[in-house]
């Protein structure tokens, strides 16, 4: 019981690390019908971002929650900017273009961006400074949460309710929903569809600017091959829960994360990726579209 | 009707035409010298060269053509390449004879696994293919039954052996890398003329319409694959012979990755775009060594420029073949 | 008299039936776009499907042709059951159609494209053509002569060699017609072959029709230019909300009170001949 117990743990937090990335990946391509493989390296550039502020002695006089909340905030609106940059110049052009162009053009977006946070960094394991936060456990019947793991659980959470009352509850957000659905009909109906467009490569850079900036805090270290491998766990998450589908995304970050922590209660951690993966597979060819999956009908 | 858009839609142009196929094999003679003309590092790089272009142009079967998006190609590659080692390192198997064996493994592969999955829609497809190369890889790393070697993989393939005489120098396997090349590339241009290629090509640019015409879709999906495979799973051979060693880090999802842009930067279902493409990734960085370390980020760069700028394709295939 | 060894009257009707349709529907979502459809097409006949906009009628061919699987009812095709079998199934049987947004392969010529009509008749296999052996080159210069008569009938022998798409639309047609014809099919359900071409065209592809169905082939077409529905079919069956409200000759379907009332109850149209019939009923 301690033990499934402290899985669920790990696992909650961790899922709802993979969900604020996974929903980065699930609304643009509901907008943009793209996969923007080079969404996970947006992340962790936010943990870079944040990692650099940390440790760069320019904010030395503040305590360290202010500094905390500080490295979040510049990590969100580099993220941002660096997301924004990315629709406009690899994407932004291709708007018209055949599916593959778009997909060529996201890996070498993300093949750049890589190298570039390798070139920047360095090639090796970045560590985050171990006085960030407080080093408290609290014991739960039998199993603990550490203090870093209670943020992540709490942040993620808050965040995602965030997102979906604003996609369920305001005009923008309706938009978004909108445009998702059917960008021609949304745009015939007044919706500003590049403001849309533009709003999304936002939101999900800036969640997974957050997620990225978890994974570093919770692990204590980032290294720049990392967006590659937890952007492909999230996207794996997303598509579980039903590309295109937001309330998807995070089902899909929350159940991948549970998965992987008890899978890896009982299954050796180097084959634990092959077992994600073959859950997805498995997923995938009983259920083609996802478990919240969507319908695409075509027209003959 | 306008004679001059009737010149330009033509499918069969003929100065051109004639002197690019000319070209080619000439191109190829002239390569038969490399290691009488080049050094030692070139002599390699050829041989590298010769090696991906195969695995490249086996991409080209199933996306280029078949148009189905795998983004997990450097499996069959991988099982080849492996099969390969194995064969010869754990049971001594002279390496010639584990040609054919790593060929048929591939290609019984690419059938197994791609008859579940040839069904789903692009973006998901590609997916799992990323899946199945993962698979592969981690199974590698984690020394499967013992004979996959871990993540330093295996060492000491040789070189062919024939009448006695093993050839394991570079430029022996240039020599072999070279002709197998000219093989694969008979076999594309016969492919291109053929009713198969054509009917890859009926699959990619209307698969519903094809399916009226009485074309089973999923089983000439399933034997692109498996031809790919089988293609790919031979290049992997030359390429444990090559390196004399097989590591997973060969066949990762990068390596996909790069086989995929490859094909599209180059040209879909072209070969001498193919060809060309396999060089920019593949030779001209060995050119700019100095600048190793921004490799992939003028690969990045390269291919986003080219799909905005010329997203046919650098050398796109000729329209229309009779 | 010796009537023991002719067949009863029913079953040489019966023999003469190429394909009927039983009953069917299909729902989509909470939509029922086609409900308890029933007709018969014989041997040698040119059906004529129509209706207004929307009333299931391209509907209707999808289900035949393999496209969607009806949920009721039974397809026939000489008394066997094809109800929904896989498209190429259905071609392989002898059934062949064209499509209403024209379905040619891009960045293939004609030829290719006519080509590819003959999909099943290639005898070649996979390796023969990977290894471009004699036979295979044979077999290639046989359907490429069958394809080449096929567009000469069709008068595309001068753009056999041209992109397809790249056409002007009504030649498009003709191409699309060309690859279902290459085939010898027995029946060929064209989906409004007329749309798009002007009224000299229009009258080119009666005459084209009823060369198909004198050489054997039996045709349904689903159209709404009247000049070709009237002036060619046998039959006609007409359909709304995807129900079956009238079948019958040509001259009873033009003063069925039904149909008129069917293409009445939709937005004005004056050039529309049953129409135009219509009204002066109406205004007589």
């Amino acid at each position: 019981m301690d033990f499934i117990l402290q899985q669920f743990i790990n696992g909650v937090t961790v899922g709802g690390i993979y969900a604020l990335i996974a929903l980065g990946y699930t609304m643009v391509y509901g907008v943009l019908k793209l996969i923007n493989f080079a969404h996970g390296d947006l992340c962790i550039l936010g943990a870079f971002i944040g990692l650099t502020t940390l440790t760069s002695g320019v904010f030395g006089g503040l305590s360290t929650p202010v500094l905390l909340i500080l490295a979040f905030l510049i990590a969100m609106i580099v993220v941002a900017v660096a997301g924004t940059l990315l629709d406009q110049f690899a994407y932004k052009p291709l708007r018209k273009a055949p599916r593959l162009s778009a997909v060529v053009s996201a890996l070498g977006a993300s093949m750049l961006i890589q190298n570039g946070i390798m070139l920047i960094w360095g090639p090796n394991v970045q560590v985050f400074p171990d006085n960030l936060l407080p080093n408290i456990n609290w014991e739960i019947g039998g199993a603990h949460i550490s203090f870093v793991q209670l943020l992540i659980i709490v942040g993620a959470f808050v965040l995602m309710a965030a997102l979906y009352f604003f996609v369920h509850h305001t005009r923008v957000g309706t938009a978004i929903r909108a445009t998702a659905i059917d960008q021609d009909a949304a745009r015939l109906m007044g919706v500003n569809v590049n403001r849309v467009i533009a709003m999304v490569f936002i939101i999900g850079p800036v969640l997974g600017a957050v997620g990225g900036l978890f994974i570093g805090l919770y692990y204590r270290q980032t290294y720049f091959t990392m967006g590659w491998s937890y952007g492909l766990s999230a996207f794996i998450a997303a598509i579980i829960g039903g590309i295109g589908n937001i309330p998807g995304a995070m089902l899909g970050g929350l159940l991948l994360g549970l998965f992987n922590a008890f899978a890896a209660g009982y299954v050796s951690s180097s084959w634990q990726d092959a077992i994600t993966f073959a859950l997805l597979i498995a997923i995938l060819l009983v259920r083609p579209t996802g478990l919240l999956g969507e319908r695409v009908a075509e027209k003959v | 009707m306008d004679k001059n858009m009737n010149q330009a839609s033509r499918a069969t142009s003929t100065g051109t035409t004639r002197a690019l196929r000319l070209a080619g094999p000439a191109l190829w003679i002239l390569g038969l010298l490399i290691p009488q003309l080049l050094s030692p590092a070139w002599i390699t790089i050829g041989g590298i060269f010769a090696i991906y272009a195969i695995v490249a142009l086996s991409q080209d079967i199933v996306l280029g053509r078949a148009g189905m998006y795998d983004m997990g190609h450097a499996v069959f590659f991988g099982i080849g390449a492996y099969t390969c080692a194995i064969l010869s390192l754990s049971f001594n198997w002279p390496v010639l004879w584990t040609i054919p064996v790593a060929i048929v493994l591939a290609a019984a592969l690419g059938a197994i696994l791609s008859a579940p999955i040839v069904k789903l829609r692009g973006d998901y497809l590609l997916v799992v293919t990323i899946g199945f190369n993962a698979i592969f890889v981690l199974a590698m790393q984690n020394n499967l039954f013992g004979l996959t070697g871990g993540a330093d993989g295996l060492f000491g393939v040789g070189g062919p052996t024939l009448f006695g005489q093993m050839f394991g120098t570079q430029s022996d396997l240039f020599y072999l890398n070279w002709v197998v090349l000219a093989v694969v590339l008979w076999l594309m241009g016969n492919l291109d003329r053929s009713s198969l290629g054509r009917t890859f090509r009926y699959i990619k640019h209307d698969e519903l319409a094809a399916t009226t015409l009485g074309v089973n879709a999923r089983n000439y999906k399933v034997a692109a694959f498996a031809l790919a495979a089988g293609i790919a799973g031979l290049a992997g051979t030359l390429f444990a012979m090559q390196l004399s060693a097989v590591s997973p880090g060969s066949f990762r999802f990068t390596d996909s990755v790069v086989l995929f842009a490859i094909v599209l930067v180059g040209g879909q279902a072209s070969v001498p775009g193919v060809l060309l493409g396999t060089a920019m990734m593949f030779v001209v960085p060995q050119i700019f060594t100095e600048f190793a370390q921004y490799r992939y980020l003028a690969f990045g760069v390269a291919m986003i420029l080219v799909m905005i700028l010329r997203p046919q394709g650098i050398w796109p295939a000729r329209k229309g073949i009779i | 008299m010796n009537t023991a060894v002719s067949s009863p009257p029913s079953a040489d009707a019966g023999s003469d039936i190429l394909l009927e349709l039983d009953g069917i529907g299909i729902s989509f979502g909470g939509l029922r776009a086609v409900d308890n459809l029933s007709f018969k097409v014989r041997r040698g006949e040119i059906v004529g499907l129509i209706g207004p906009n929307g009333a299931g009628k391209t509907t209707v061919f999808n289900m035949i042709t393999g496209v969607y699987r009806p949920t009721d009812g039974h397809i026939r095709w000489h008394g066997r059951e094809i109800t929904g079998l896989a498209p190429h199934r259905i071609a392989e049987a002898g059934i062949r159609r064209t499509f209403q947004t024209i379905r040619l392969f891009q960045d293939m010529t004609v030829l290719e494209n006519v080509i590819a009509g003959q999909h099943l008749r290639m005898r070649q296999s996979w390796w023969q053509g990977l290894l471009n052996t004699p036979a295979q080159r044979r077999e290639e210069r046989e359907l490429v002569e069958r394809a080449m008569t096929v567009l000469g009938q069709l008068d595309l022998t001068d753009v056999a060699h041209e992109i397809a798409t790249s056409l002007p639309y009504g030649a498009q047609r003709r191409v699309e017609m060309a690859r279902t014809l290459v085939a010898d099919p027995e029946l060929i359900i064209l989906d409004e072959p007329a749309a798009g071409l002007n009224e000299q065209e229009s009258a080119g592809l009666n005459e084209t029709i009823r060369a198909i169905r004198d050489a054997g082939v039996t045709v349904i077409l689903v159209e709404h230019d009247m000049s070709v529905v009237m002036n060619v079919t046998d039959n006609i069956v007409v359909i709304n909300f995807g129900k079956k409200i009238a079948e019958g000759k040509p001259a009873e379907i033009r003063s069925n009170p039904l149909v008129i009332e069917a293409y009445l109850g939709q937005d004005d149209d004056e050039d529309d001949p049953l129409m135009n019939a219509a009204q002066d009923q109406v205004n007589a």
